[in-house]
This record gives structure tokens, C-alpha cells and sequence, in this order.
């Protein structure tokens, strides 16, 4: 047992660390690129000079643009990434998801066309799964894309919770193609050009006040076949590539989500000496559990990361890491916002300051993003557990029968 | 980085599951709640078996193993309520480093150690005929009269000691004697791990094959994601217990956090494990004859040992803000690096 990085390991991260050290100015800063109807232009010229120094990809096959290296180098990457404080990649929807799914299930002319863009970043992508009516239960969405005469398909319906959606160039949509079979099985996956006509972007705005994700709208948008991903009717096990995938970007090796414990040190630290000693006291229960929940998870992440560079791949038992981070963050968030005392009823705070308000208001979406809580637990219960699934209401129909019994029956 | 046990401590702990499933389950503990049967499997198989002294180092008759190895050891016993607990000989094995006489007593079992803290009721008492204690800076030694309690967890052994006369086996002991706690701390939270395990274990099982409403109980989601809670709790604890462990081998600056962590997410996931065990059940988990309650015993006193787990997560952000120690509680040999 120890946490040293092998020879390999080492030279690989002086390596990694020198490039970013010598491009550092041209990488930008935390919070550089979340603002709306900002310039994209910065993050993408970031993301290319991290493209070129073979930051990007790094796990992806040659042939598609990547470095043919392994997972525990692209969990260096993103360690040092973190370490220098250089910003989430613009185009990390589609290096996480949408890349893995077009190197699995589409065509060659598709992966020449679009793979090495999407690394540099000249291309942004979208995943355009959630629908009004299904969330958690994805296989249920009712886009539909029908097949034209002449072999072009036509996408209508409704998309949401899109993050990225308002800059991007390229998305992947799911979407139902055959209402007359089990819901599973009547979807079909594409490749969508968002600037194509029919494609309406309408931002949504969170409770945080921050507009990153949106509602996509699509009126008759002509797809030709050849954008097709995959099989007619086989979306949903396209879909699942790209879901192990955003697991596998999620689930990581133990990367914080939120602040970051060693903000919220720093936090208390200031804070903690000018209160009163029996809420000192206080202040010391509730830091010591965050800061445990913290340790928790950075030594789990470190067994993923062990498991990662033998060769194993994370399985399931990754969702354990998401559920955990986002209920220590949220905690931690509270604590944090709580020790600005009379301030903290206010958004903002007399020096102008508002990260710890802005944090807590934004975790409850990392409860519902990427696997709600719930789903998580689930997934953990029936896969890790082994235990048995919940009965569901549409098994054995169509799709189409399924929307007929929830529309007449049902909820009374 | 290779955080993970290596093949021989996944043998070790092969080999302590088969002896300690062997030699006694929690139905023991249930058997001295009722008529005061002896703890199983007690001293002198502990010491037969050589898991008592593995700490101890082969020249003094010990195994020569590492902390580590203990923990996964520890586990194991953790699993079935075995006792007396492996933090007493750890401890002990700490404390008696370098007096050969002593430290042979602990690993033939013609000894039985037991360690005082303070006032504090004192785990083992039950079993022990030799009391190490730290007096100003001197570690000592005698006999003591034990007074035995109602328990509420049997298998614990606590007691209070009233110490007779007593040699001192070395001055200036101190930093001795806080190492040896927070090992022991380390092998309590490795213990907690395999009474949680299982006890998520018990539950899953139960929750697979109970039918109510015409499905298994474990479909509902409301019993299964109380489950998963407690397994990802138990999952978090085993990389601390890990951390730990290895920080007591390797990296004695990061022992005095790594050990108040594990010990205090030991007695939280505990908690949740096997209360979470009793409501899975039902009914017939609140009754005598099951297991679940004896569990539960367990980890509402192992919450309690060696500091409880309130001073625990006080020591915790004591370290990481480098605020001075708590009156009584060893002080921080380093302030823990937070960032590695």
C-alpha cells in the first residue's frame, strides 16, 4: 500500500505539470467562463492549447484524435487540472459523453468529421436527453423523429435541462422512432446540428440565478441518415454508452464537487475565533463531520484510483462517490454560509462577496444532475446490492399503451 | 498509488474469517447477556492463534506484522463480536515495546492486559489480571480490582479498575502512550468495519427473501436506500480504516487525524448499520433471539471507547485548523497536511 505515483506515473505528471506551468496564462481562471452571452472564444482557445499539449482525450484511440493513454493518466490529468486551478473544459459535455458515444456506434466519415474538433473545442456539444416527462425514467421520452421519402428523418418535440445547449454547435438526441413496441425499444439516436433550422434555445434560469442549462425546442428539423448513431430502434443502448460514460466522468477519483473542503477550512478558520465559545464548540461538530465526510471520499476516490490503474474499469459502486460528494458539499455549504452569521440572510454579502451563498443555492441541482440521488440509490441497491427492482407499471406494453393507461387511469 | 491490500492480507483476512466464524458468532454474546458465558473467543485462542501479538515484533515472540495487517485482522473479528477486542493486545503491544518479559506474556496469553484511561470504564477489564496505565509521564503496571457493570454490550468487558500497587515500566512515556491510543482507536474503527459490514450484510439478505405486499422488502425503495446508505457509509469507512492503518505503519504525521477520523466515522456508520439491520427486520429484528439488537449493543458502546465520538470530530477540526488541542486529548505530534 502506498499514494506514490509509480516511475511511469511520475514522469507522466512532471510532464503534464511543466505544460501547464509554461501555458498557465493562456488556461484562464475559475468562474472565466460560466457567464451567459459571454464570449466563448477564451475557453476555446484554452481548450485547444490543452488539446495540443495532449491534455484532452487522453484515454481516446489515436484514431480518433485522442492519446491512446490510460485512465490513471487521464485521472492525472484532471488532478493537476485541479491543482493549478484552471477551469471545468468548456467542451467537457462532449468529451465526457457525446465523443464516447460517436467513437462507439458512429460511422467512419462521422468520427473523422467531428472527433478532433470536439477536442479542440472548435465544436461544442450538447446531450439532449431530458424531456418534461422523463427524467429519471429517460426510456420513456417522447420526441419523435420520423422517417421521410427520401430517407431523411424529421426530429419534433421537446428537450430540457440542456446545459450547454446556448453555445453549442453539435448535440446528440434521443429520440422515440417507434411508439408501437416496449419503450426501451422504439428509440433511435442522432447527431444534430443545433444551428440547423427548427432548433429554438431558450434559456432556463436555476434557483441560483445562473442560466447554464435550457429548453431545446425542435420543429420539424430535417436529420439526414447519415447522422444517424447507431441502429434504427438500438437508442437506448447507445444511450447507455453514453451514460457509463457520464458515470465514469462523475464518478472519478474522488474529485470535490462544490467548493471544496479546503475553502471552507480556510472559512472557518477566519470565522471560527470571533464567535463565542460555546459556538465555537458548535462550529467544531459540525466542521469535524464535513471534514471527515471529506476525507471519506478523497480516500475512496484514492481505492477507485488504485482499482483504475490496474486496469479495472469503475463499475457501478462509482455512483456511491456522486451520492457522497454532493451530501458532504451540501452540508459543508451550509456550515460555511451559516458562520457569515448576520450576513448570511443576505445573497451577497457587505464586502460584495457571495461564493458561499451562490454554492449553497446550487447544490441542490447536483442532487438531480447527472442521476438524481434516488436513481443513485437505486442503481447502487440493484447492482452493487443485489437487490430486487420495484415493480414497474409499464412493463410488458407499448410504448403507445403506456402513455394511454397514464393519460386515462392513473394518477386519480 | 496502490491503496488496496496486497494478496497476503487478502489471505490474512481469509484466514482470520475462518478462524473467527469457527470459534464464535454473535449468538455468544447473546449467551453472556443471559448467563455471563465467557466471551469467545477469548484470550488464550487469541493468543494461540498469534492474532493477539501480530503487531508484536518476532524477536519478543510476536508476529512482526505491520498495523495494517491487525486492522484487516480486526475486521474480521468485527464481523462475528469476537472478544476480548484486538485493541487491547494492540495497545498493550504498543506500550510494552522493548520489555521482552512483557511483551512475551501478551503473545503466549499467560497475561491478560488490560489498559486504563483515566476514570473511564475500562475495555477487557473483565478478562484482564494486568492493568498498564499512564501516571504524569511514567507508564505502569499492576494488579487492580475490577468492578464489573451491567453491560450493555457483553463482549466489551468493561469495567471499572481500582488500581493496586504498581512498578513503572518507563518515565517519560508519554508520546508512547498517545501513539498506542490512537493505534488502538484505529483497530476500534477496524473492528466497527466488520460489525457494520455485516450488519449491512444481515440486512440485504433479510431484505432479498422478506415478502410484504406480494414483493420482497428490498424493492421498496424506502428499505433500500436505507441499506445504501449504510453501505456507502460502510464503503467510506474502509478506506479511512485503511488510511489509518497504513499512516500508523508509514506516516506517523498523519496518524493523530487519520486515527480521530476513523474512529469517529467507526461509531456513525455503526450506528446507522445496525439500527438500520433492527427497522429492516421489523419486528422480529426487536426481539431477544435475533442478532440485530446484539449489533446495536455493540456499537452503542464502541461509540463511547477510547474517547467518544463527539471528541473525536473535535480533534478532527481541532488538527485541520490547527486550533491547540482540547484539555486531556493528545496533543497533535504534527497539524495534518490537508492537501496531499
Amino acid at each position: 500500500m502506498n499514494f506514490d505515483d509509480t516511475p511511469d506515473e511520475a514522469a507522466y505528471r512532471g510532464r503534464v505539470r511543466r505544460y501547464l506551468d509554461e501555458h498557465r496564462g493562456e488556461l484562464g481562471r475559475h468562474g472565466d467562463r460560466t457567464r451567459r452571452g459571454g464570449d466563448t472564444g477564451p475557453a476555446r482557445a484554452a481548450q485547444a492549447c490543452l488539446y495540443d499539449g495532449g491534455l484532452v482525450g487522453v484515454t481516446w484511440p489515436e484514431q480518433a484524435g485522442g492519446q491512446g493513454g490510460t485512465a490513471m493518466q487521464q485521472a492525472i490529468v484532471d488532478q493537476e487540472l485541479s491543482r493549478a486551478g484552471i477551469p471545468m473544459l468548456l467542451g467537457i459535455i462532449g468529451i465526457g459523453m457525446c465523443g464516447p458515444t460517436v467513437i462507439a456506434h458512429g460511422s467512419q466519415n462521422q468520427r473523422d468529421r467531428y472527433l478532433t474538433r470536439l477536442l479542440r473545442g472548435d465544436d461544442i456539444w450538447c446531450q439532449l436527453f431530458s424531456e418534461p416527462a422523463s427524467g429519471s425514467d429517460l426510456a420513456g421520452l417522447r420526441m419523435r423523429a420520423v422517417r421521410n421519402d427520401d430517407g431523411t428523418w424529421r426530429l419534433s418535440g421537446q428537450k430540457v435541462w440542456t446545459t450547454l445547449a446556448h453555445v453549442a454547435d453539435y448535440g446528440i438526441v434521443l429520440t422515440r422512432t417507434d411508439t408501437e413496441v416496449a419503450k426501451h425499444r422504439g428509440l433511435t439516436m442522432f447527431v444534430v446540428d443545433m444551428k440547423a433550422p427548427g432548433v429554438t434555445v431558450r434559456p432556463l434560469r436555476q434557483m441560483s440565478g445562473g442560466a447554464e442549462f435550457n429548453e431545446v425546442f425542435f420543429d420539424d428539423v430535417l436529420v439526414p441518415d447519415s447522422e444517424r448513431l447507431g441502429d434504427v430502434n438500438d437508442g437506448w443502448r447507445v444511450a447507455l454508452t453514453t451514460l457509463m460514460s457520464e458515470r465514469m466522468s462523475l464518478g472519478g477519483g474522488g474529485t470535490e464537487v462544490g467548493m471544496g473542503v479546503g475553502a471552507v477550512l480556510e472559512h472557518v478558520a477566519h470565522r471560527i475565533v470571533d464567535l463565542p465559545e460555546d459556538r465555537q464548540a458548535l462550529v467544531r461538530q459540525d466542521f469535524g463531520r464535513a471534514y471527515v465526510a471529506s476525507l471519506g471520499i478523497r480516500y475512496t476516490g484514492y481505492r477507485r484510483l488504485s482499482a483504475v490503474s490496474k486496469g479495472t474499469l469503475p463499475g457501478p459502486e462509482a455512483s456511491a462517490g456522486k451520492l457522497a460528494g454532493t451530501k458532504a458539499a451540501r452540508a459543508t455549504a451550509d456550515l460555511a454560509v451559516r458562520l457569515l452569521g448576520d450576513e448570511a440572510v443576505y445573497a451577497r454579502s457587505a464586502d460584495g462577496s457571495s461564493a458561499w451563498q451562490d454554492a449553497q443555492a446550487s447544490l441542490p441541482g447536483m442532487a438531480i444532475a447527472g442521476g438524481t440521488d434516488e436513481i443513485l440509490r437505486n442503481i447502487l441497491g440493484e447492482r452493487v446490492l443485489g437487490l430486487p427492482p420495484e415493480p414497474r407499471a409499464d412493463k410488458g406494453v407499448t410504448f403507445s399503451q403506456s402513455l394511454a393507461s397514464s393519460s386515462t387511469g392513473g394518477a386519480a | 498509488m496502490n491503496f488496496d491490500l496486497s494478496d497476503e492480507q487478502r489471505a490474512l483476512a481469509d484466514a482470520a474469517r475462518d478462524f473467527f466464524a469457527a470459534s464464535t458468532s454473535p449468538a455468544d454474546s447473546r449467551r453472556a447477556l443471559d448467563d455471563g458465558t465467557p466471551v469467545a473467543p477469548g484470550r488464550q485462542a487469541l493468543a494461540e492463534t498469534g492474532f493477539a501479538a501480530i503487531t508484536v515484533p518476532e524477536s519478543s515472540g510476536g508476529g512482526g506484522g505491520s498495523v495494517l495487517d491487525l486492522a484487516v485482522v480486526a475486521e474480521q473479528a468485527g464481523r462475528v463480536l469476537a472478544g476480548p477486542s484486538l485493541v487491547t493486545s494492540a495497545r498493550a503491544a504498543v506500550l510494552l515495546a522493548g520489555d521482552d518479559a512483557h511483551l512475551a506474556a501478551l503473545a503466549d496469553g499467560t497475561a491478560g492486559y488490560a489498559v486504563l484511561d483515566g476514570t473511564s470504564p475500562v475495555l477487557d477489564a473483565a478478562t484482564a489480571d494486568r492493568f498498564l496505565a499512564l501516571r504524569g509521564d511514567d507508564l505502569v503496571c499492576g494488579a487492580g480490582t475490577v468492578t464489573v457493570g451491567a453491560p450493555i454490550d457483553p463482549t466489551r468487558g468493561v469495567g471499572d479498575v481500582a488500581l493496586g500497587e504498581v512498578t513503572v515500566l518507563a518515565t517519560d512515556a508519554r508520546l508512547r502512550w498517545e501513539r498506542a491510543e490512537r493505534v488502538g482507536q484505529v483497530v476500534l474503527a477496524a473492528e466497527g468495519l466488520g460489525g457494520a459490514a455485516r450488519a449491512v450484510e444481515l440486512g440485504v439478505a433479510y431484505a432479498k427473501e422478506r415478502q410484504a405486499f406480494g414483493r420482497a422488502i428490498g424493492s421498496y425503495q424506502a428499505v433500500k436506500h436505507a441499506l445504501v446508505d449504510a453501505y456507502v457509509g460502510v464503503e467510506q469507512l474502509r478506506s479511512l480504516v485503511w488510511w489509518a492503518a497504513w499512516a500508523a505503519d508509514e506516516a506517523p504525521d498523519e496518524l493523530p487525524m487519520a486515527a480521530a477520523a476513523a474512529k469517529a466515522l467507526s461509531a456513525q456508520v455503526f450506528e446507522q448499520a445496525a439500527e438500520t439491520l433492527i427497522q429492516v427486520h421489523g419486528g422480529i429484528g426487536f426481539t431477544w433471539e435475533h442478532d440485530a439488537h446484539l449489533f446495536w449493543r455493540r456499537a452503542k458502546v464502541d461509540r463511547l471507547l477510547l474517547g467518544d465520538d463527539v471528541a473525536a470530530f473535535d480533534t478532527v477540526a481541532r488538527l485541520a485548523l490547527t486550533l491547540p488541542a482540547a484539555p486531556g486529548a493528545p496533543a497533535a505530534a504534527a497539524a495534518h497536511e490537508a492537501a496531499r
